[in-house]
């Protein structure tokens, strides 16, 4: 399930950068990220990241939690204890996200040009 | 002071409850102390899923169905623990009147509607997790035996301090 949701976020990516700049953003080595959730909190709870780069949240706490951008435009699956999932960073996830189940958890992703 | 905060814990609970005996939270075992707390996420949960059936606020539904999943996985974590250990949870006196006020919070939640209930729900909520949020902080973390237990009331604590934050914003919204 959530490799296919990691597919189709790739593909839309793709989708998405069609242009020249993205595609050279594409091809130079994109970066890999990790944010932990842990004790309520996305850490680091700031991340500056890429077009093309890979974000993997991973949930340390029992109670399930998600990463979500505040204008719903993408989403994490419900994250359960010790699960993971990895999403390919697209022009529109600059901004803020948060957790849906637990509102006051915010967190946000910065994207260079 | 700790003990000030145990004593304090204990009297909201009983307060709460209404109940007339005044036995010491912090006396209880490790087995009763996991009863206490697989009782007090069960009767969140239980408000909950009143709230679902009563509320037509959506954020009072968001809320609820929070609570539901979370305690959930607390008590899942719970019972897989108590089952590794090979041990079962001991009722008391303390898990038998938090279920008897929330016989009567129940009862008595049953018959509001609409802003009214939603009100009663998130001022409950707030008060329950602060006076659970005590209990566990106060009276039994530093009186648990089994490490391993100890480390899931602290986990757990932490989730229900989320809560109680979670709840405080439920208060100022329905207010
Ligand atoms: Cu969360």
């Amino acid at each position: 399930m959530h490799r296919r949701r990691f597919l189709q976020t790739s593909v839309a990516a793709l989708a998405a950068t069609g242009s020249s700049s993205a595609l050279h953003a594409a091809t130079k080595a994109p970066t890999h990220h990790d944010i932990t959730i842990y004790r309520f909190k996305f850490v680091p709870d700031t991340l500056d990241v890429r077009v093309g780069d890979t974000i993997t949240w991973q949930n340390k706490d029992i109670a399930p939690h998600t990463a979500t951008a505040n204008d719903d435009s993408w989403t994490t699956d419900e994250l359960g204890k010790r699960q993971s999932q990895t999403l390919t960073v697209t022009a529109g996830m600059s901004g803020d996200y948060y957790c849906v189940y637990h509102p006051h958890m915010k967190a946000k992703l910065t994207i260079a040009s | 002071m700790k003990l000030k905060m145990t004593l304090l814990a204990a009297s909201l609970i009983v307060s709460m409850t209404g109940a007339a005996k005044a036995e010491d939270p912090s006396k209880l075992n490790d087995l009763e102390i996991a009863h206490v707390a697989y009782v007090a996420d069960v009767i969140d949960i239980r408000y909950a899923h009143l709230a679902l059936a009563i509320s037509s606020n959506p954020d009072i539904h968001e809320f609820a169905k929070t609570m539901i999943r979370d305690h959930e996985a607390v008590n899942e974590q719970a019972l897989a623990l108590l089952g590794k250990l090979n041990a079962q949870p001991q009722d008391n006196f303390l898990s038998q009147s938090l279920q008897k006020g929330a016989e009567e919070l129940i009862t008595e939640m049953s018959q509001l509607r609409g802003d009214a209930f939603d009100k009663r729900y998130a001022e409950n909520e707030l008060a329950y997790h602060k006076a659970v949020n005590n209990l566990v902080e106060n009276a039994f973390i530093p009186n648990i035996e089994n490490a391993e237990v100890k480390s899931l009331f602290e986990a757990g604590l932490e989730i229900f301090k989320a809560h109680e934050g979670h709840a405080e914003m439920m208060v100022k919204k329905v207010n």
